[in-house]
Parts: C-alpha cells; sequence; structure tokens
C-alpha cells in the first residue's frame, strides 16, 4: 500500500495536525475521563466503593452481565446474518419487490421507538416471546435492520463486477462467491455493522426495560439505571459514573481490536490478490 | 440449468440469447429473493405487523384496559387542536437542520483528519468513537450532571480559564443555551459514530484517484469537490439520511437534558407523543401522532433517497 | 361419555369426600399454624391467613421505593408461604412500564405507584377493588389517611400505603454554628426561613443558602404547597378540577423563594435543576437550608453532615408537610387476588411496621405506631412524625399531565413565579392548570 507523497513544510502542517487532533481528543475524552474519576471518589478519599456496590446490586452483576452478553451475541448474529445476506441482495441482484423491501425495512428507522413498542410487547406476547432474551434480541435486530441494510447494499454495490465474475468462474454459484470472494472485499462495511449491533444492544435500554418483566432477565443497562435511582428519586452520580466506565470497557477493548478493519486500500488489495 | 424446463411453450423454440439472459435474469431474481427473504421475515413480522395495529390503534379509542372503540378520524383531528404538538413541529424543525449541518461537518471534518495512517491516528479514533460506547439515555445523565452548576465541573473550569465571569445555566437558562447544551450532547455522542461510517466510505476510494490528481496540479478542495465527495454518494447518503430521520425523532437529549424546556422550548415531536402514550394514556392519540409522522418521514426519505441516487447514477 | 359401573360413582363420591375432609383438615391446619407463627400481637395480619397458600407472586415497584420494598418483601417471604418476587424498574420509566403492561393486560400481581398518579391508576381501572378486605383490618382508620383518599374512588378503596416520603427543611448545623445562627433553633416561619438562609450565604465561597428544583415541577409542589397549608392557603379545591395557585398565600411563599434567588442566597444551580441532582447539591455540606424529602435523612448523614430536620412553615407560622411516597395495590389482572392481599395487609401490620420499616429509619404510614422505640430514639424521625398529621396529600385525577409532567403547565407557571414576575405567573398558571385538570 502506497502513501500519497509527502509534500514541503509537512513538519509545521504535521504539528498543527497534532495540536488540532489533540485538542479534539481531550474535548471528546472529557466527559469521560471526569466520569472514571468521580467514580472512584468517595467522601473518603478514593476507593472503588461504588463499583463493589455496583456488582453487589440486587441479582449480582453476573446475573446482568450474563444476560447481556447472550441479548448481545444474539442480535450482533442476527444481525451480521440478515444484513449481509439482505445486502448482497439489493446491492447485486434485481427482484420484484426489491424497492418496495428495501423502502420497508427503512421504514424501521421512521416510527418513534415508544410507538412501536407496545405493539411489539403484545405481539411477542402472542409468540410466547414475552419476558424472554431471544424475544429482546429479535427486536433489536430489527431495530439494527435499516442502518445495516444499507451500509451492506452499500458495499456490495460498490464491489466491482469483475471480482463478482471472477469468483463466479471458478463455479461456484452465488453463495460460493458470498462465501469466499465477496466477502472479504465488503469486510470493513461488516465489522462496522458487527460493531454497530454490539453497542446498540449492549446498552439498550428502553426496548429492554419494556420488554422484559422479571429482574432476573435484565440487561446491565436497565440494572444499572435502576440501581441509579435508587436513592429516593435523585441519581446518584457516582453509581452512574462508575457504570458507564464499566460497560464502556468491553467496546473500548472491541474497538481497539477491531483498529485493523479500517486501513485504506483494503478494497485495492482485495482486486490485486 | 434448473430454469429451463420452467420455460413457456412459446419461446422454447428460440435458441438465441435471449433466452439464456432470460434464464440468467429469472435465476438471479430468484436467488435475489432467497437472499432477501430473512430479511422481510424480519420486517414483516417484527415491524410490519406491529405498525398494523399501530395504524389500527390511531382510528380507535383505545383506553389502557377495557375494550377500544371505534372513533375515526378524531384522533387525527385532534392533531391540530394539540398547541404543544405545533410548536414541538417547528421547534424539531430547526433543531432538524441545524443538529444536521453541525454533526454532518463535524463527523466529516473528523473522517478526513483520520483517513490516513500516520502516528497515533489509531488513539485518535479511539478517542473519538469511545463516546458511541454509551448508552444515549446515560450519556444526556452524563451531560445533566457535567453542565450542572452545583456538581459538574464545566461551569468551575470555564471560569478559572476566564471563558465565563458568572456559572452559566446551560440548560434552561434560554432556549438557545438549552439547544447548545444539547447540539453539544449529541455532537459529543454520535460525531466519532458517523466519523466511522464515513470512513469506511472514504477508505474505499482508490489511492489512485487521489495521486492522479495531485499530479494534474489538484489542491485539496478541488480534490474533495470532484472526487471525494461524488465518491462518497451512497455512504453520505445514508449518514445523512441516518441524522435527518434521528433528529426529527428525537427524544432522549430534550426529555432527560431540558426537559423539553425551558418552557417547552425544546420540547420535540415524540416528547408530545410520549406524554399522549404514557401520562394523558391516550395511546389512539399517540399512534395517530407517529402514523402522520411516520407518513412525512416516508415521504422526506423517498425525496431524499431519490435525489441522492440520481446524481451517483 | 361416562361408562361407570353402577357401583363406581358410589366409591367415587366416598373417595371425594375423604379428599374433601382432608383437604379442610390440612387447610385449618395450615392456617392455624400461619396465624400462630405471623402474628405478634392480636391486631396483626387481620385475619386472612388462609391466603398463605405458597402462591408466587409477581410484584413491581420503582427503583426509589426499593429499599423499603425490599425491606418487607424480604420479611414477608421469610415467615410465609407465598413468595412474593420482586422486580425494580428506573424511576423515569416506571410510569411506561405499567401503561405498557396495562395496554397488554400483562400487569403483575401486585404494583406500586407514585402516590399522585394512584388517581389515575384507580380511574383506569388498575387495581382491584379492596373495600370489603381493607375493612377487615383493625387498625384500618390508622393508615395514613390522606394517603388512603387518594386511592378512593367512589367509596371503594383500591390501594393502599407502601413507602412514605414526607417533604421537611434540611439544616446544616455547622453551616449554622459559622453563621452565628443556633442549630438548635430552625425556623418556625418561611420569613425565619429565609433570614437564616441568607445569613448562611454571607459566608461565601462555595456556600450557598439554600436550593430548590426549579426546573422540576414535583419538586417545587413538594417542597412549597406545604407552606401554602400551613398559612391556610389550598392549591386546589377537593375534587382537584380547579386551582386557586394565585391565592394570596401562594403569592407569598413564592415571592420569598423567589426574591432569595435573585439574592443570589439560593445557589444558581437551583434553576437548572430539575430533580436528578438535588441529593447530590444537598450533600456537598455547602447548603444552609433547604427542603427536601424525609428519605433522604440517612442518605445526607452518610456523608458526615450534621444535619438537623425542621417541619415547613408558612410564611407567617404553623407547620405542614406534603404526604408523599407509594401505595401498592393489586392488580385487576392478577389470579392471586387473596395471596397478594395477604402480602399487602400484612406490610401494613405491627410487625411489619415496626419492625421492619421503623427499624430501619422508614417513616411508617400506621399513626397510632408512630410512638415506636426506634422512632423515639432519633429526634428527626420524632419531628417527621409529629408533622404527618398536619399535611397534606393533594388529590386530582390529571396530576401527572398537569403537575408533574415536564410538559406541564405547572412546570411553566413554576419557573415564570420563580424567576420571571411572580404574580403574574401564578395568575396565569391558575387558568392553564385549571383546564388542564379538566382535560379529557
Amino acid at each position: 500500500m502506497t502513501r500519497p507523497p509527502r509534500r514541503a513544510g509537512t513538519k509545521a502542517a504535521s504539528s498543527g495536525y497534532y495540536v488540532t487532533t489533540g485538542a479534539l481528543a481531550i474535548l471528546f475524552l472529557f466527559p469521560l475521563l471526569w466520569s472514571g474519576w468521580s467514580s472512584v471518589r468517595t467522601p473518603h478519599g478514593f476507593s472503588l466503593q461504588n463499583y463493589t456496590d455496583m456488582f453487589h446490586y440486587r441479582d449480582g452483576i453476573g446475573t446482568y452481565l450474563i444476560n447481556s452478553i447472550a441479548v448481545t451475541s444474539m442480535t450482533v448474529a442476527g444481525t451480521l446474518v440478515v444484513s449481509v445476506l439482505g445486502g448482497y441482495a439489493f446491492g447485486r441482484f434485481r427482484f420484484p419487490g426489491r424497492n418496495a423491501l428495501f423502502l420497508a425495512t427503512l421504514a424501521i428507522l421512521m416510527v418513534p421507538y415508544p410507538t412501536i413498542l407496545i405493539p411489539l410487547y403484545v405481539l411477542l406476547g402472542d409468540l410466547g416471546l414475552q419476558n424472554s432474551l431471544v424475544g429482546l434480541s429479535a427486536v433489536l435486530v430489527m431495530f439494527q435492520l435499516p442502518f445495516a441494510t444499507f451500509m451492506m447494499r452499500n458495499s456490495f454495490e460498490a464491489v466491482p463486477q469483475e471480482l463478482e465474475d471472477c469468483a463466479q468462474v471458478d463455479g461456484c454459484g452465488t453463495f460460493g462467491a458470498l462465501r469466499r470472494v465477496l466477502i472479504h472485499a465488503v469486510r470493513p462495511a461488516v465489522v462496522t455493522v458487527g460493531l454497530f449491533a454490539f453497542l446498540a444492544a449492549w446498552n439498550e435500554f428502553f426496548a429492554a426495560l419494556i420488554l422484559l418483566n422479571s429482574s432476573d432477565k435484565f440487561t446491565l443497562p436497565v440494572a444499572a439505571v435502576a440501581m441509579e435511582g435508587r436513592t429516593f428519586g435523585s441519581i446518584d452520580y457516582p453509581t452512574m459514573q462508575a457504570g458507564v466506565v464499566f460497560m464502556a470497557l468491553p467496546c473500548l477493548v472491541l474497538f481497539l481490536f477491531l483498529q485493523r478493519s479500517y486501513v485504506r486500500g483494503f478494497m485495492a488489495g482485495a482486486l490485486r490478490g | 440449468m434448473s430454469l429451463s424446463t420452467l420455460k413457456e411453450p412459446s419461446a422454447v423454440e428460440d435458441a438465441r440469447p435471449r433466452r439464456p439472459l432470460l434464464t440468467i435474469r429469472r435465476r438471479r431474481a430468484a436467488q435475489g429473493l432467497g437472499y432477501a427473504a430473512p430479511t422481510a421475515a424480519v420486517v414483516s413480522v417484527f415491524f410490519l405487523a406491529p405498525l398494523v395495529l399501530v395504524v389500527w390503534m390511531s382510528l380507535n379509542h383505545w383506553p389502557l384496559l377495557g375494550n377500544p372503540t371505534l372513533s375515526f378520524p378524531t384522533n387525527y383531528t385532534d392533531i391540530g387542536d394539540n398547541t404543544l404538538f405545533r410548536g414541538a413541529v417547528w421547534f424539531t424543525l430547526r433543531y432538524t437542520v441545524v443538529m444536521t449541518v453541525v454533526l454532518f461537518s463535524v463527523a466529516f471534518g473528523l473522517a478526513l483528519l483520520v483517513q490516513n495512517r500516520r502516528r497515533g491516528v489509531g488513539f485518535l479514533r479511539t478517542a473519538f468513537f469511545l463516546p458511541a460506547a454509551v448508552g444515549f439515555a446515560t450519556a444526556s445523565l452524563l451531560f445533566l450532571g457535567l453542565l450542572s452548576n452545583e456538581i459538574g465541573p464545566v461551569n468551575p473550569l470555564l471560569t478559572h480559564l476566564g471563558i465565563i465571569s458568572r456559572p452559566v445555566s446551560w440548560i434552561s437558562g434560554s432556549p438557545n443555551t438549552a439547544l447548545g447544551s444539547t447540539v453539544a450532547l449529541v455532537t459529543w455522542r454520535f460525531a466519532g459514530f458517523n466519523m466511522l461510517i464515513l470512513l469506511t466510505g472514504l477508505q474505499a476510494i482508490p489511492v489512485e484517484l487521489y495521486e492522479a490528481a495531485r499530479m494534474d496540479g489538484a489542491n485539496r478542495v478541488q480534490i474533495l469537490r470532484r472526487i471525494t465527495v461524488p465518491l462518497m454518494r451512497p455512504t453520505i447518503a445514508l449518514v445523512l439520511i441516518m441524522m435527518i430521520t434521528g433528529s426529527l425523532l428525537a427524544f432522549d437529549q430534550f426529555y432527560i437534558l431540558t426537559g423539553g424546556g425551558p418552557d417547552n422550548s425544546t420540547t420535540s415531536v415524540v416528547m408530545v407523543i410520549v406524554r399522549e402514550a404514557f401520562v394523558r394514556f391516550n395511546l389512539g392519540s399517540a399512534a395517530a401522532i407517529s402514523v402522520a409522522v411516520l407518513g412525512v418521514l416516508v415521504a422526506l426519505n423517498v425525496v431524499q433517497l431519490s435525489i441522492l441516487r440520481r446524481r451517483s447514477r | 361419555m361416562s361408562t361407570a359401573m353402577p357401583h363406581q360413582p358410589a366409591r367415587r363420591s366416598a373417595r371425594r369426600a375423604v379428599f374433601a375432609v382432608l383437604a379442610a383438615a390440612v387447610l385449618a391446619a395450615a392456617s392455624t399454624a400461619g396465624c400462630s407463627s405471623s402474628s405478634k400481637s392480636p391486631s396483626a395480619a387481620g385475619g386472612a391467613t388462609s391466603a398463605d397458600d405458597g402462591a408466587q407472586l409477581t410484584m413491581w415497584t420503582r427503583a426509589a421505593t426499593e429499599s423499603q420494598t425490599e425491606a418487607l418483601v424480604k420479611a414477608y417471604n421469610a415467615g410465609h408461604k407465598n413468595q412474593v418476587k420482586l422486580t425494580t424498574y428506573p424511576n423515569e420509566q416506571y410510569p411506561d412500564k405499567i401503561a405498557t403492561s396495562a395496554g397488554a393486560h400483562a400487569l403483575p400481581d401486585i404494583f406500586t405507584s407514585d402516590v399522585v398518579f394512584a388517581p389515575n391508576y384507580v380511574s383506569q381501572g388498575l387495581w382491584q377493588d379492596v373495600t370489603s378486605r381493607f375493612d377487615q383490618l383493625s387498625f384500618k382508620g390508622d393508615v395514613a389517611p390522606s394517603i388512603i383518599k387518594t386511592a378512593t374512588a367512589d367509596g371503594k378503596v383500591y390501594a393502599v400505603p407502601h413507602a412514605l416520603d414526607l417533604s421537611v427543611l434540611y439544616y446544616n448545623k455547622a453551616l449554622y454554628t459559622r453563621a452565628g445562627l443556633d442549630p438548635a433553633k430552625p425556623p418556625t416561619t418561611l420569613a425565619e426561613f429565609a433570614t437564616q438562609a441568607t445569613a448562611v450565604s454571607k459566608l461565601g465561597g462555595s456556600v450557598k443558602g439554600t436550593y430548590f428544583g426549579g426546573n422540576c415541577g414535583g419538586c417545587v409542589e413538594f417542597t412549597l404547597w406545604p407552606s401554602i397549608w400551613a398559612d391556610g392557603g389550598a392549591v386546589m379545591n377537593d375534587a382537584g378540577t380547579q386551582s386557586t395557585i394565585d391565592s394570596p398565600q401562594a403569592v407569598a411563599v413564592f415571592k420569598i423563594y423567589h426574591d432569595l434567588y435573585a439574592a443570589g442566597v439560593a445557589a444558581p444551580a437551583s434553576k437548572d435543576e430539575n430533580g436528578t441532582t438535588w441529593l447530590g447539591a444537598l450533600q456537598t455540606g455547602n447548603i444552609g437550608i433547604a427542603p427536601g424529602p424525609s428519605s433522604w435523612l440517612p442518605l445526607i448523614k452518610a456523608k458526615g453532615i450534621d444535619v438537623g430536620v425542621a417541619p415547613i412553615p408558612g410564611v407567617n407560622g404553623g407547620q405542614s408537610t406534603f404526604v408523599g411516597g407509594d401505595v401498592a395495590g393489586v392488580s385487576v389482572t392478577s389470579s392471586h387476588a387473596a395471596e397478594a392481599w395477604d402480602f399487602l395487609s400484612w406490610t401494613l401490620g405491627d410487625q411489619a411496621q415496626v419492625e421492619v420499616l421503623a427499624k430501619s429509619g422508614e417513616i411508617i404510614a400506621r399513626t397510632d405506631l408512630a410512638q415506636n422505640k426506634y422512632a423515639a430514639a432519633d429526634p428527626n424521625v420524632v419531628t417527621i412524625n409529629q408533622v404527618m398529621g398536619k399535611g397534606q396529600t393533594p388529590y386530582a385525577l390529571n396530576f401527572n399531565a398537569t403537575y408533574n409532567d415536564p410538559q406541564s403547565p405547572w412546570t411553566t407557571t413554576v419557573r415564570g413565579a420563580l424567576f420571571g414576575d411572580t404574580a403574574a405567573a401564578l395568575a396565569s398558571g391558575q387558568s392553564a392548570i385549571t383546564s388542564s385538570l379538566n382535560q379529557h
């Protein structure tokens, strides 16, 4: 992978770049740093009391963590499967009802969240999925579909025809082409879709609250917000901030791990390779 | 091969290219349908079905527990009488314009800054993206604390730096500060998010194009206008649609941060819907407003999509 | 379809009779066993102990009152066959959860609600009528009458008090001493309150005289209405259909707070305070004297603040309080009404009220038990209990839409009265609030 040639005066430009971006980085990190700092402060100095209180809240952090992990994995898996197949269809095939279905998928974005939750609640009850993590995950997959499908469609559309033809020359059908070649060409999009599905499911609060009925099924966000409000109406800020830090850590780790997929020229490499 | 046996009798004799093309097209159509089937299933069961119920609710007087009674078009005509709703519509439109301009510029700017591999760019991307790791309701609470005169660091810091002389009431001081606080919250939370989406679009542009343009003597602005933006149209379409729709349906940031105040100056459309449903227990009316909003949004997005798609073809 | 032989019916009915007798015997044994284990005094659970038959009950409550509910549930489960499974929901979204579940006909067996929402829930028919059950309780007249009234419609009772929260004045004794005020003499009139707050604010620095929730309708009604009541005024008519917020008493009370803010005695943060950082502010130890919920007493003490409690006075004297908190009722969709009532009536009994609630410093609903040994040990609790009898619980059908919801006319009125032209805001508020109270 080649980089654009450096030009004269890059030293000044370079330090200007780092000053600007450094200042921006501080601005963006500030609220989280404040949270981190406040969460370890108590009247008697620094301590992890807020975290230990959080871990022992009601059913215990283990229960909530397991529920959150279950919902998040199911949502990510479901979103990826449905949107990759769907994006492939919308991006590279013509079939009757294509535009209508795409618009219907996008329309999910356009319905006010609280309104659709009451009928969903009734529907899940009818399907026997009330108070279930599977039901919640299905709903979260649905909420992710507009973005995920749009993203995958864009990505599949941008794949050059030659690549697809190459793949099909070997005799593998469309599914083989997808599995062996195209999926790698759209990898940044897949990573983004998966990451966003993870974040959405991990932090999902209102849908989980409405669709789950017993605290042993609660996910971390619902338990966290309930815990913050246990001081008779006011928000217990140190607890909230401990929750913020705790829940942000896996997202941070995941994002760092996925950094490699955001590298320029990935597409080019696929063509040449 | 499998479709050749299903051809209509009239086309059987014609062995010229037209037949294979028809076969391929129909096979691909069937395969496309197959790949789209899971999407269709999820959308019909979990979205269209409840949506039908929402539309049905909007045609009824729907009490919490009793039986609904048909009442058309009362719920819809009542929307016109709802002064809170009228104010909310105007505010939501103004907010959407401001928010989209600010958020898009910031996200695009950040994406341009971090698109190339440089030292520390991984750290920068993480710093910009990390706010997305906080759930939106919690992020709103976080900002509430941050901007609080009593427990937050912003006012003391700004006073210390000499930027302000007395503590500013960021959240309810005036409609402008309330709006500004909300814009700051949403930008902080979503800029990195959108930056990432734009990044995938940016990085799909082959480097060779930039090199060629530079060798022709094009400067940065020209490259941006002639190469980057046109090639990023689909990504920009996605981002704009999500931003505009998201702003028109904004709720958490107003409910939690400003409470729709001061004096209902930052009350959004969805806040009115939530108030109808969960405070006044008028589910039929809430459903009607939602259907109306959905109609407007679908029309808006169809227009947006066709404009943005047409130019990229 | 029965092809039973002629002699079988006789045998079958004999068997059935034996089972019936055995069942009755078991039930009788269970009920007497229940009676002896759960009663510490004759006026305990109140009779329906045969309803303790090992049912699994689901109960929902909001996080704000969680500690009290949890203590009660735990104690009940330990001594009964019925087991209550409690789920706690975040405060702001709890009404949404109730509304959604009601809409889906899927409410739990028991659920609580903020007492001011009770009239609305009763009118929506969410709770079962428990009048006859409640009448069987020997202590029914001593159960927080103002709260029972909000849960009553057409003479029928639908919910009972569950957790109590009253509004009081908290003052920082250390700051009082530093300001030259006598920490044993809290204000007896609102005018005195203003003077003392001003004295504390003169200490300067980060110390402020007072604090209030200027962006929160619920906070203001909770803390300012008692002063109006203490002066003999009213904020609404009894039926909750007419607002009288423009009365001279109300104007006088709002004027005091308005002037305190304008003079800088009240913390500037009061203007933005929507309730979420209210406790945090009081816990900084920088506020001289401010109104707040009685349930915060242990939380403020936990930060090491030497805090005193005083009843909220009127402008010219008198005392009153907002008798708030939660009520609990049996859902109309529940199929375990008897067992659910067994739990609720137990929570109102002596053992629960004294040994569970009062012991942990909570204010109890039973006015006849107010002088229990735990309460007597803490003078602050004694103060709160004494003022409860002088307090009120306001009643209105559209309470949430009119007063607590951020888009309510009350929010606008309050902000105008506290930060703008007091008399004008209250006058225009009176008509806006009245029409909202009658809206349907």
